[in-house]
């Protein structure tokens, strides 16, 4: 009987001298092959009979596992050396780089969307009028009337155009938008209204355009510890802090009565401001309960419905928040501003996420 | 409004600290702006006397003063040109501080001599603008004694801020009560003396219109000596920053800042006849007090005699009739003028005074007998003379508002319960006076009062005098949602569209909604958005268009060595002045670098495809799912008309520009780069608001894609899309994507032509393409191809 020793000699013999991919083939075809030595040792398993061609068939399987098995791992090792070698060739210097731009969002838009996320989140809608005003809706339905002196405290603009005889204007307040909704839909009434504005006035504090956010809330039962309770809650979301120093002082709006004046504690800690704490005040808002002349010049009744009203300025938010300190670097299109102070695009303002 | 510490107290009675008056008068509505506690600043300033005064060896213009201050005897090098021996002068000791500069006195060698110390004049103490020499001092004075004494500076200054509505605080007397409303002190009634007059008045006076002035009251003084006021009366005035006239003058500016009360003082020897109140005559004219001519209006109130206008009524008074220290005889006037009329002839001529400013607020009607009675009492204490009865013409009206309120009202507007018993005594506190039946409690409003007319001015008044840190907090969230939508359909597109645009590189910024009318004229009819009073003459309309501003930023920050624009603004521009007239536009520049020459990249530049293929996605982002997006040539006229598009979707209007800004306009507003615009008019975006939340079915298909490429040479007038177009509509289920891949032109096609490559994918939802499918689609498609654009296709 055969004992295929020379056999196994021979292929331990032709494994060592693997050297690469073609090799191994050689090697393949040489024992494997067609007319490879196992094959053809195979074909002549037919020849024998009984116990010896089973007993050949047996071994002869086995030394073709180990073929298989060497050709396996050998082209794995092979493989490796392979990459190895090609991997260290392949270096790039990571050092060099390309890069890319952003865009920004103005700080604007972003104080705007977060003033938005804070009351939508309170249920208010947000409403919208027009940046001409008639002088009956920007003044004479807000209770100011035409020789009022408060009328002198807005350097108003106006228009060539006119409504019932009297010249449209720039709004000098987002207070309009107020009369217009209200006209529009009946209590229970919350909104928001944050535009632009305009007051002809230029200096280092201020510009002939600028933004404000109107809030208004008519029902029968919103009081003025309700605003007290409203502002609170937006100062302190807005400012994202929990510490806030707030005093309500009288004062003077047509549309409303009462009227008060917001200011808000803060320190000085070098250049920066800290909102909320510390016992000098910044004023950052004017709110009142609205006037029932305003109510039935909209015709809500006055004696059912009650209600207060705010409003504040955009820019003042952004400069307290943001620490940009000159009012008028906002619409100066000074790119390395906008860049500097802009936004991200994906940095929309959110309740349960970041507000900015 | 400025008033000093000591002449408050003279009306109010008060054992409070100065800080507790200070906070107290902000949270009662008299916002404090300013404190100046000029005792303090002007400590340090002392009486000396010039006892020597020799040339300064070195320098011509100084001298060397040697000055006795009490204690010791100084040297002192002055500059002053009227210093001189034996004079009293201000010492400002070495370590004081200069008021109008903050410089602080050290002792120096000045030109090789030493000095200790300063002697100042009125501007460097910042009492005035004189600056010619050193204050000259009375001889009387005292070595050593207190600057600040002598010109009553040892006193606390305050400015407060009056809102429109609080009239009665523009007098120290009002602001006195007010703050003895809230518990401050006790109101102090001044002693004045009602003097009879001991003949009737030779100036009658007459009211034509009563309309314009209810009453007037006049008052002849005669022999009177006009002088300079006395001391306490100048430092007075002086302390809330008036300049000292004469007596006659100085005493009506007391009474007015005093009780709030406007008088004026006529030379009675200038006034022909008698005094008319009437309406000015058109083309009237008259030189009022500032010096300024001013052309009257029919309307406007004017006090005249029977040949002149001598003062507009409540404003201002005339030249002519003013007085000197050379008048002897002396109408004295209080009156009541219409605050309307006032407001109106002030606005008309732009005159801002003391007197208009009162009268247009409201005058307390009880204060123009009260006026005539203390000026009185100072005139002829100060300038002698004797006074006649009091000439009154017209009606010195009640004007007590009445207001019926309740404290449930007042609590239901507060937020906190207010009990009758509070109500009563707060309201009662400010001189209102009640009367109760059942729950209503009537209010009668005292004269001076002119501002509470309904039942929400007591509220504001409760809560002012009860201070607003009383008002509770209440929270605000509801059980169930009022609004259904915080932002609409729009308003949520121009923020997506904002964060989109951004997305893409370019960098939001904010403008001016005014612009140049110069230059605009291509992007409207300017003559409809002129502003009547613009802020200067380059802001001088409302802007036809977001570009012109977007431009100027452009041309700025290119002088700031940037190369490379991407910017965008979302903003209203208008059509006309009409409220109506106001559009929602996106507007996007790209110029300049697109991508920087490196290591890795060559140099290219922005063009019209980066505006386009941004315009594209952010309507695809806007308007997702399934529209026709068409573009053709018609485009306005700040595009080059070769290099832009317009573009329609689904067959509706033009939504919005792209392309590059016409050569013309680019030079009128003077810039080189190649600008690329896109504009999308937002409110013109077909509505596409999600109806429902499911998305469109999907069939996928898992048998093969197969690709096939064509190229065509066509005429360089038609356009590209048309190849892409006409191929895509041959089998609309077989061809999935059809897309350029090459653009070639070059004459060897021939003049005016050029060959267009496309890529047609190609699969079925029901089996593998078989080769003969494959070729019948694609003679489909050459054939499709051919006609609609005469092109062959090339093989």
């Amino acid at each position: 009987m055969k004992d295929f020793r020379e056999l196994e000699t021979e292929i331990k013999k032709a494994s060592d001298k693997f050297t690469n991919i073609e090799s191994i083939n050689e090697f393949r075809i040489k024992f494997l092959g067609k007319k490879g030595i196992i094959s053809l040792e195979m074909k002549e398993l037919a020849s024998l009979s009984g116990d010896e061609r089973k007993q050949h068939a047996e071994k002869l399987n086995k030394i073709k596992d180990t073929v298989l098995e060497i050709i396996a791992s050998k082209t794995e090792e092979l493989n490796s050396e392979e990459l190895e070698k090609k991997l260290n060739s392949e270096t790039l210097d990571i050092t060099l780089s390309t890069s890319k731009s952003y865009g920004t969002i103005h700080p604007i838009s972003q104080v705007i969307e977060e003033v938005i996320t804070i009351f939508g989140d309170l249920d208010f809608f947000v409403a919208e009028g027009p940046e001409v005003e008639t002088d009956y809706n920007n003044f004479t339905a807000l209770n100011t009337s035409e020789h009022h002196p408060a009328r002198q405290m807005h350097d108003t603009f106006y228009v060539e155009t006119e409504t019932d005889g009297m010249p449209n204007v720039l709004r000098t307040h987002t207070s309009p938008v107020q009369i217009r909704s209200m006209l529009k839909q009946k209590p229970p009434i919350r909104l928001i209204a944050p535009g632009k504005t305009f007051r002809c006035d230029n200096d280092q504090t201020h510009s002939p355009m600028f933004h404000q956010v109107e809030g208004l809330v008519i029902d029968q039962e919103s009081n003025m510890s309700h605003l007290k309770g409203c502002l609170e809650i937006f100062l302190k979301t807005f400012f994202e802090t929990d510490k806030l120093n707030m005093r309500f002082r009288p004062s003077h709006f047509p549309f409303t009565e009462p009227s008060a004046e917001v200011d808000i504690g803060y320190t000085k800690k070098g250049n920066q401001l800290i909102i909320g704490e510390g016992e000098d005040w910044l004023e950052i808002l004017g709110c009142g309960m609205v006037h029932p002349n305003v109510l039935e010049n909209v015709n809500i009744n006055s004696n059912e419905y009650q209600g207060y009203a705010f409003g504040m300025g955009i820019e003042r938010l952004a400069m307290l928040k943001y620490g940009i300190s000159d009012l008028r670097t906002f619409f100066d299109s000074d790119l390395r501003w906008n860049k500097h102070y802009g936004f991200s695009p994906l940095n929309i303002p959110s309740i349960i996420g970041d507000l900015s | 409004m400025r008033f000093s510490y000591s002449w408050l107290t003279e009306h109010l009675k008060t054992n409070a600290h100065f800080e507790e008056i200070e906070k107290k008068l902000t949270s009662i509505g008299l916002e404090v702006e300013d404190i100046q506690d000029t005792g303090k600043a002007y400590q340090d300033f002392i009486v000396g006397q010039v006892l020597e005064e020799k040339k300064h060896p070195n320098a011509d213009k100084l001298k060397l003063c040697k000055v006795d201050i009490g204690k010791e005897k100084v040297d002192v090098v002055c500059g002053a040109p009227n210093v001189e021996k034996g004079m009293k002068v201000v010492y400002a000791p070495v370590g004081s501080t200069i008021p109008v500069n903050q410089m602080k006195i050290k002792a120096a060698k000045i030109r090789g001599v030493e000095s200790y110390g300063m002697m100042c004049s009125e501007y460097e103490l910042g009492i005035s603008n004189e600056h010619d020499g050193i204050i000259r001092l009375e001889e009387k004075e005292t070595i050593g004694r207190s600057f600040s004494e002598i010109y009553g500076l040892n006193d606390i200054v305050i400015e407060i801020g009056i809102t429109p509505n609080r009239q009665d605080c523009l007098g120290v007397k009002g602001i006195a009560r007010d703050l003895a409303s809230a518990g401050m002190g006790e109101l102090l009634e001044r002693k004045i003396s009602r003097e009879k007059g001991s003949f009737k008045s030779p100036i009658k006076i007459e009211i034509q219109d009563n309309k314009i002035c209810s009453a007037f009251a006049g008052r002849y003084f005669r022999n009177v000596k006009n002088t300079e006021s006395p001391e306490w009366l100048k430092n007075k005035l002086k302390s809330i920053g008036l300049r000292p006239i004469s007596a006659l003058v100085d005493i009506t500016n007391f009474v007015m800042y005093d009780e709030n009360r406007p008088l004026h003082v006529y030379d009675a020897d200038k006034i022909d006849g008698k005094i008319i109140v009437r309406s000015a005559n058109d083309g009237e004219s008259f030189l009022a007090l500032d010096e300024k001519d001013y052309h009257l209006k029919n309307g406007m109130c004017v006090i005249a005699d029977e040949k002149k206008v001598l003062g507009l009524g409540g404003i201002m008074g005339g030249e002519s009739t003013g007085c000197s220290f050379e008048t002897k005889n002396v109408l004295l006037e209080s009156a009541l003028f219409d605050e309307i009329n006032t407001a109106k002839t002030g606005r008309n001529l732009s005159i801002l005074s003391d007197a208009r400013y009162r009268f247009e607020r409201g005058i307390d009607p009880n204060s123009t007998l009260k006026g005539i009675d203390l000026a009185t009492q100072l005139i002829l204490e100060i300038c002698g003379g004797e006074c006649s009865e009091v000439e009154l013409a017209g009606y010195i009206k009640e004007n007590k508002n009445e207001v019926s309120t309740s404290s449930s009202y007042i609590s239901r507007r507060l937020g906190f319960e207010v009990s009758d018993k509070e109500l009563i005594s707060i309201v009662s506190s400010l001189g209102i006076e009640t009367s109760q039946t059942g729950d209503v409690i009537k209010c009668l409003i005292p004269s001076w009062r002119q501002d509470i007319h309904g039942e929400a001015d007591i509220s504001e008044e409760v809560i002012r005098i009860k201070g607003y840190e009383n008002i509770p907090t209440s929270n605000i969230r509801l059980k169930s949602k009022i609004n259904k939508n915080i932002l609409n359909y729009a308003q949520k597109k121009l923020m997506k569209a904002r964060h989109f645009i951004a997305s893409i590189e370019y960098d939001e910024l904010v403008t001016f909604s005014f612009t140049d009318s110069k230059n605009c004229e291509v992007f409207g009819d300017i003559n409809k958005l002129k502003i009547v009073n613009p802020i200067s003459e380059d802001l001088d309309i409302l802007r036809p268009n977001l570009l012109p501003n977007l431009l100027q930023a452009i041309k700025k920050n290119k002088n700031r060595n940037f190369d490379s624009f991407s910017i965008f603004e979302i903003g209203s521009q208008y059509r006309s002045t009409s409220p109506e007239d106001q559009l929602n536009v996106a507007c996007g520049i790209k110029s300049g670098i697109k991508t920087k020459k490196s290591w890795k990249n060559i140099q290219t530049e922005f063009d019209i495809y980066d505006v386009k293929q941004d315009l594209t996605s952010l309507i695809d982002y806007l308007m997702p799912g399934n529209k026709k997006i068409s573009v053709s040539n018609d485009c306005p006229s700040w595009y080059h008309p070769g290099r832009s598009g317009s573009i329609k979707i689904n067959n509706s209007g033009i939504a919005g520009y792209f392309g590059e800004l016409h050569p013309r306009v680019a030079s009128q507003f003077k810039i080189k780069n190649k600008i690329n615009i896109f504009e999308l008019y937002l409110d013109e975006l077909p509505n596409t608001e999600k109806k429902t939340t499911n998305k469109p079915v999907l069939n996928l298909s898992d048998f093969q894609i197969v690709t096939r490429d064509f190229a065509f040479v066509i005429d360089k007038k038609v356009k590209s899309e048309e190849v892409v177009t006409s191929a895509f509509k041959v089998d609309k289920e077989l061809i999935r994507n059809v897309e350029i891949f090459d653009l070639f032109e070059d004459d060897s096609l021939g003049k005016d032509k050029k060959s267009i490559a496309i890529k047609v994918t190609l699969q079925s939802n029901e089996k593998t393409l078989a080769e003969n499918d494959i070729s019948e689609i694609s003679s489909k498609i050459i054939e499709s191809v051919e006609k609609s654009t005469s092109g062959t296709v090339r093989s």
